[in-house]
């Protein structure tokens, strides 16, 4: 898999690529819009996360670049500019998810795992992890191949933990997740508590493993250990 | 009271002040001259009649010379001369009843060592007719041409006072959120002229002001968001160590709370800048109730959670014609608000008709005043965890499609009312 980021906020830039590396993903960075123009022109990527607002030039033209050569390349767009315009112009021109910052880089691995996934026509569909085994298309889970019924915040909850394996997700990332920007946080960290309690258990019903662990004060970890 | 209408009453009371005076002394020195000429005749007549006594040494009847009444009367002894005027009150048998005449009583003229007594008295009647007749006259000229004067100042000060009211409306329906700086019409007035051009001035300058302080708070907002974002994102990567300690990690829970904190104020006030500079321009004729079923939608668990009853009344056919994003965010400020601010098994009722949406929730008095309440960063004290910006958002957004918000608090129920 190979991810192109396009940022020019160097610190972000770094913080991101340091992120994705754990992923198996093999990840490279532009700082502007001619080293992206450049990159999109030699090599071929999985997904590209672009920023709009570049120093020379904007984000969506290289999205444009991308569409005209017929590109597959998922396209997720990373914006500080929460307005609505870029968002429906970006979405409008062919990218795949938009995303504002600031935001969790959980979120973004969920995100970009998410765009990969719709992507990889025909391929392997499926989000195998030891004994469970879900299908996104269909929205079904299995546990020892029994199928466990999940209801959507669990379901959610399960494929962002999954997206985000062996890594401490904060509850305020899952509650952004879940329930968007809207939500107070104060009271959505009880019902998170709650939806991973029964996540927990309709998993561990089929005998499945009790994956997740609670890092003190910060948040989850989904792992095997 | 306009200042049009002050000014003609206290022109047209002053007016009829002097009219009143003046109209006195003009009747006073009128009556005076008529008794001067009066009794001039008088004087005359009776040098007549003394003459005539004199020459004649006999008394004949001098109604038949004059026309009017004198009468001589011989007197046996003599006494010191005297004459004076009078007016008297005469019974006229013709009229049957008393006249009054200005009369000259002449007592001791002697001639040829006779004494007389004469009386001559001249009817006032016409005299005095003449001066009321005159003053009538002269009363009737001064009232109209008082009348006439005070409508024409009032025409012509109606009419020099347009453009203070062109000025005065026209700063009425100025909007300083928009476009184009205060341009008022010119006049040729010199006064309104000046106060036109100070107040052109004056606007100017605050407008320049309310841009630049706009322009800093959305700039200040969107110049955070980049170190909001790398903090978040370092925060990110610092948590995967698996060497953090406990208190480490208390810290660092800490440190992630106040970014949150910070990065939900930042969207807030960058919302309020959005809104206010008008970028949210699109209107799409929007179905309220859709977007009231689906934000009560997202809030269920929370309404579950804190066993909240929820009553509707919604007409489904309200359609605004306004930004969609915006009437997400308004509904969902609203909402949010009911079931945040409200008590354990408490109630929520929603109401919306075609001319306003009232959502109604219980909670507890408020410790601030109701008065501020849609002012930024006013909370109640003990919700630390709000950022006391979603009310301002809902007053900025109805401010943005001249919509009326106001706030009740009866009875253990507050309520929201937005007035389309």
């Amino acid at each position: 898999m190979k991810v192109l980021l396009i940022e020019d906020e160097k610190e972000l830039a770094l913080s991101i690529l340091a992120y994705l590396q754990k992923e198996s993903y093999l990840c490279e960075a532009a700082y502007t819009f001619r080293e992206a123009s450049e990159k999109i022109d030699l090599y071929k990527y999985d997904c590209i996360l672009v920023d709009i607002n570049l120093p020379d030039g904007s984000g969506l033209n290289v999205i444009r670049e991308l569409k005209a050569k017929k590109s597959e390349t998922g396209i997720i767009i990373i914006s500080a500019k929460n307005s609505l315009d870029d968002k429906v112009d970006g979405l409008g021109i062919g990218a795949d998810d938009y995303l504002t910052k600031p935001f969790h880089l959980s979120e973004l691995n969920a995100r970009i795992k998410s765009v990969i996934r719709r992507r990889s026509f025909g391929g392997v569909n499926e989000i195998v992890f030891n004994e469970i085994r879900i299908q996104p298309d269909k929205m079904e889970v299995f546990v020892n191949d029994q199928a466990i019924i999940l209801t959507k915040k669990e379901y959610d909850l399960l494929i962002f933990f999954l997206s985000n394996k062996d890594r401490v997700v904060t509850k305020e990332s899952i509650a952004e997740h879940l329930w968007g920007d809207d939500m107070d946080l104060a009271d959505s960290f009880d019902f998170i508590y709650t939806h991973i309690k029964n996540l927990r258990k309709k998993i561990m019903d089929k005998g499945g493993e009790d994956y997740i662990r609670t890092i003190y004060g910060m948040g989850y970890k989904f792992s095997r250990t | 009271m306009k200042l049009l209408t002050r000014t003609s009453r206290y022109y047209l009371f002053v007016s009829l002040v002097v009219f009143i005076i003046t109209g006195i002394i003009f009747y006073h020195l009128l009556l005076h001259i008529f008794y001067r000429q009066l009794d001039e005749t008088l004087q005359d007549e009776k040098v007549l009649v003394e003459q005539t006594i004199n020459y004649s040494d006999s008394v004949p009847d001098f109604r038949l010379v004059f026309g009017h009444l004198i009468d001589v009367t011989i007197l046996n002894n003599l006494q010191k001369k005297t004459e004076h005027f009078k007016d008297t009150l005469l019974y006229d048998s013709e009229e049957g009843k008393f006249l009054s005449y200005r009369h000259l009583f002449v007592e001791n003229t002697s001639f040829r060592q006779k004494g007389y007594t004469i009386n001559i008295y001249k009817p006032l009647r016409e005299t005095e007719k003449l001066v009321t007749e005159i003053v009538i006259a002269i009363s009737l000229i001064f009232i109209s041409l008082i009348l006439v004067l005070v409508f024409v100042n009032y025409f012509i000060a109606q009419r020099s006072w347009i453009p203070f009211y062109r000025t005065l409306h026209n700063l009425n329906i100025y909007d300083i959120n928009q476009e184009k700086p205060l341009v008022l019409i010119p006049t040729n007035t010199h006064e309104f002229e000046l106060l036109n051009q100070a107040l052109e001035k004056m606007s100017t300058k605050i407008r320049q002001d309310f841009l630049n302080l706009k322009e800093f708070n959305e700039n200040a907002a969107h110049e955070l968001q980049t170190p909001l974002a790398i903090i978040k994102s370092k925060m990110d990567l610092l948590i995967q160590d698996e060497r953090l300690t406990e208190e480490q990690l208390r810290l660092i829970s800490s440190i992630n709370d106040a970014t949150t904190r910070m990065s939900k104020l930042n969207q807030g006030l960058l919302l309020i800048s959005k809104i206010e500079n008008q970028q949210f321009a699109g209107t799409e004729s929007v179905n309220l109730a859709e977007i009231i079923d689906k934000t009560v939608g997202q809030f269920e668990e929370m309404i579950d959670h804190k066993q909240i009853t929820i009553t509707r009344d919604i007409s489904s056919s309200v359609n605004l014609h306004i930004n969609r994003v915006l009437a997400e965010i308004l509904v969902t400020n609203l909402v949010s608000n009911a079931i945040r601010h409200n008590i354990p098994c408490g109630s929520i009722h929603i109401f919306l008709d075609s001319k306003s949406f009232v959502i109604t929730n219980t909670g507890l008095t408020l410790d601030i005043d109701p008065e501020g309440l849609f002012e930024r960063f006013r909370k109640s004290g003990s919700r630390g965890d709000s950022i006391g910006l979603g009310l301002s958002i809902v007053r900025k957004i109805a401010d943005l499609y001249q919509m009326e918000v106001t706030y009740q608090y009866t009875a253990g129920n507050h309520t929201l009312k937005i007035i389309f």
